[in-house]
C-alpha cells in the first residue's frame, strides 16, 4: 500500500507519494505562488485543495473523476466556493480545514466561519447558528487570525465540534443548528468582557478513534483532555516539556497521539534548538519524547497547526513539516523518523492518504 | 457596447486555465466588469471582496489610469480600451 501525502506551503503544494515509506517521488509544485492551506480526499476519491494569496484570497479548488480514476494533477477551481456575501463585514481570508462527514463537506475559514456543501464541493453554504453566534461579538483573533481551524465528528450525526482560534470549542448537538461554548477547565487567554465561556485559545485537536467524546486539545495555555465530549477538560501535560504547542495528532490504530511542543508563547521555537515530538500512549496520562532520527541540533523551524498528520496503515504513519521546509516521516509510529532531502518553503499543511500502487 | 482587452497576471493563471487575455463588453468600466466575472465567475473572489470593490492589494488600471483615483466605475469605455489587473507593491 502506497502512501501520497499533500504538502502545502506559502508558495505551492507538493505530492510526496512512496510505495513503502521509505523512498519518496517529489512532484513539482502545483498552484505555484499560492499558499496551500488544506486538503482533503473525499469518499468518491477526488482530492480537494484550499488555496490561498494574501493579493487574490482563497479558493477551493478539486480534481476531476472519482475513485480509483481522478487525476491528482488535473485541478479545477470551485466557481461557487465558500464566500460570505457582498456588503458582509466579515471577509473570507483563508481556508483553514475541509473535512467530511456522512456526505457533507465542511471548510472552516478565516475570518472564522464554517461552511458547508451537500453537493459534493459544488457550492457550499454558511452555517449561521456558528457564524452568527451570540458570542460573536466578542471573537478576537489570535496571532495566526480569527480562524475557524479544527472540526470534530461524532457517532451521533447531530453532534459536531469545532476549535475557533482564539475563542475556543464549539459543540452542536443538534446538527449545526445551535452551537455551545465547551471550554470549562480550559484557562482564559483573551477575557471577554461579556462572554465568560469564550476567550480560550485552541491551537489543536484530536480525536480517540474508538469514542468520539474522548478529545485532546493543544491549547495555547496547555494541553487538555476531556472524557465527556468537551464538558470539562483538564490538563494532561506530565512528560512534556512545554505545554505550548500547536499541532496534536492521534493514530487511529494504536491510539497513540504526538504533539510538538514549543518554548513558550513568546519565542514559538523548539527548546534548543532539537525538533521534538512528544508521544503519549496511555491517553494523555503522560508523554515521552519520540524524536529518534529528528534534528537534534541547529533545528529552529517547529511545526504548525495544519502541518502533522496520521496515515491508516499499521503500523501507523506520522508526518510533518516545518516552518523551515523540511519534511519529516515516521513509518512506525514514532520510533524512528527519516528526515526528507527537501528544502520547500515554510510548511503549512500535511495530509496523508494511503492508496493502491499503481492507482 | 465597446469590447474592452482585459489583462490578468500570471498568479490567476489557475484560475482561468493559463488565459491571461481576456475580452469583456461594456457601456463602463463597472458593466466591463460585470460581465467579466459573468464569463469568468471564478476570477470574482480573486479581484473583488465583499466590500463589492476591488481586494486591497489589487490595482486595476483602466487605459493606464488607476481605477482608485476614478470617481467611480461609472465612467465611459470604448471599444479597444484596455483593462490591466495587477499586484499592489502593499501586498508585499
Amino acid at each position: 500500500m502506497s502512501v501520497r501525502l499533500l504538502v502545502g506551503t506559502t508558495k505551492g503544494g507538493f505530492w510526496l507519494v512512496s510505495r513503502d515509506r521509505r523512498e519518496w517521488e517529489v512532484s513539482e509544485p502545483f498552484f505555484k505562488g499560492w499558499k496551500v492551506t488544506a486538503g482533503l480526499r473525499t469518499s468518491d476519491g477526488r482530492f480537494l485543495a484550499a488555496v490561498a494569496s494574501d493579493i487574490y484570497g482563497p479558493a477551493v479548488y478539486a480534481t476531476a473523476g472519482g475513485s480509483g480514476s481522478t487525476n491528482p494533477d488535473a485541478w479545477e477551481q470551485i466557481a461557487k466556493g465558500p464566500a460570505y456575501p457582498v456588503g458582509s463585514d466579515r471577509r473570507l481570508r483563508q481556508i483553514w480545514t475541509l473535512a467530511e462527514s456522512r456526505g457533507v463537506l465542511y471548510a472552516g475559514v478565516q475570518d472564522a466561519g464554517l461552511f458547508t456543501s451537500g453537493d459534493g464541493g459544488r457550492t457550499w453554504a454558511g452555517v449561521p447558528g456558528l457564524n452568527d453566534h451570540e458570542t460573536r461579538d466578542g471573537w478576537m483573533p489570535g496571532a495566526g487570525g480569527l480562524c475557524c481551524h479544527a472540526l470534530l465528528f461524532s457517532d451521533d450525526p447531530k453532534r459536531m465540534w469545532c476549535g475557533i482560534s482564539a475563542v475556543g470549542v464549539f459543540r452542536t448537538d443538534d446538527g449545526g443548528a445551535s452551537w455551545l461554548p465547551r471550554n470549562k477547565g480550559v484557562s482564559i487567554v483573551l477575557e471577554d468582557r461579556r462572554h465568560k465561556e469564550i476567550g480560550t485559545c485552541v491551537h489543536g485537536l484530536a480525536q480517540d478513534p474508538v469514542d468520539p467524546n474522548r478529545l485532546y486539545r493543544q491549547d495555547h495555555s496547555g494541553m487538555y483532555r476531556s472524557t465527556n465530549g468537551g464538558d470539562r477538560w483538564e490538563r494532561n501535560e506530565d512528560g512534556l516539556p512545554s505545554a505550548f504547542g500547536f499541532p496534536i495528532v492521534i493514530d487511529a490504530g494504536g491510539r497513540a497521539l504526538f504533539a510538538v511542543p514549543q518554548e513558550s508563547d513568546e519565542h514559538r521555537v523548539p527548546a534548543d534548538g532539537a525538533l521534538r515530538v512528544f508521544r503519549s500512549t496511555d491517553r494523555g496520562d503522560s508523554w515521552r519524547s519520540a524524536s529518534n532520527g529528528l534534528p537534534s541540533s541547529n533545528a529552529w523551524g517547529t511545526v504548525l497547526r495544519g502541518a502533522m498528520c496520521v496515515d491508516d496503515l499499521e503500523p501507523g504513519g506520522v508526518y510533518m513539516g516545518t516552518t523551515s521546509g523540511t519534511v519529516h516521516v515516521s513509518r512506525d509510529l514514532g520510533d524512528s523518523w527519516t528526515n526528507l532531502p527537501v528544502a520547500f518553503p515554510r510548511i503549512l499543511h500535511v495530509s496523508a492518504w494511503s492508496e493502491r500502487w499503481p492507482p | 457596447m465597446a469590447s474592452v482587452t482585459i489583462a490578468l497576471p500570471a498568479l490567476l493563471e489557475p484560475v482561468t486555465g493559463g488565459v491571461r487575455e481576456l475580452s469583456a463588453s461594456g457601456r463602463t468600466l463597472r458593466e466591463v466588469f460585470g460581465d467579466l466575472v459573468g464569463r469568468e465567475p471564478r476570477l470574482k473572489p480573486h479581484l473583488f471582496d465583499e466590500s463589492g470593490g476591488l481586494r486591497e492589494h489589487v490595482l486595476c488600471f483602466h487605459n493606464g489610469v488607476n481605477t482608485r483615483w476614478m470617481d467611480g466605475w461609472d465612467g465611459p469605455v470604448a471599444e479597444g480600451d484596455t483593462v490591466l489587473f495587477m499586484q499592489a507593491v502593499s501586498g508585499g
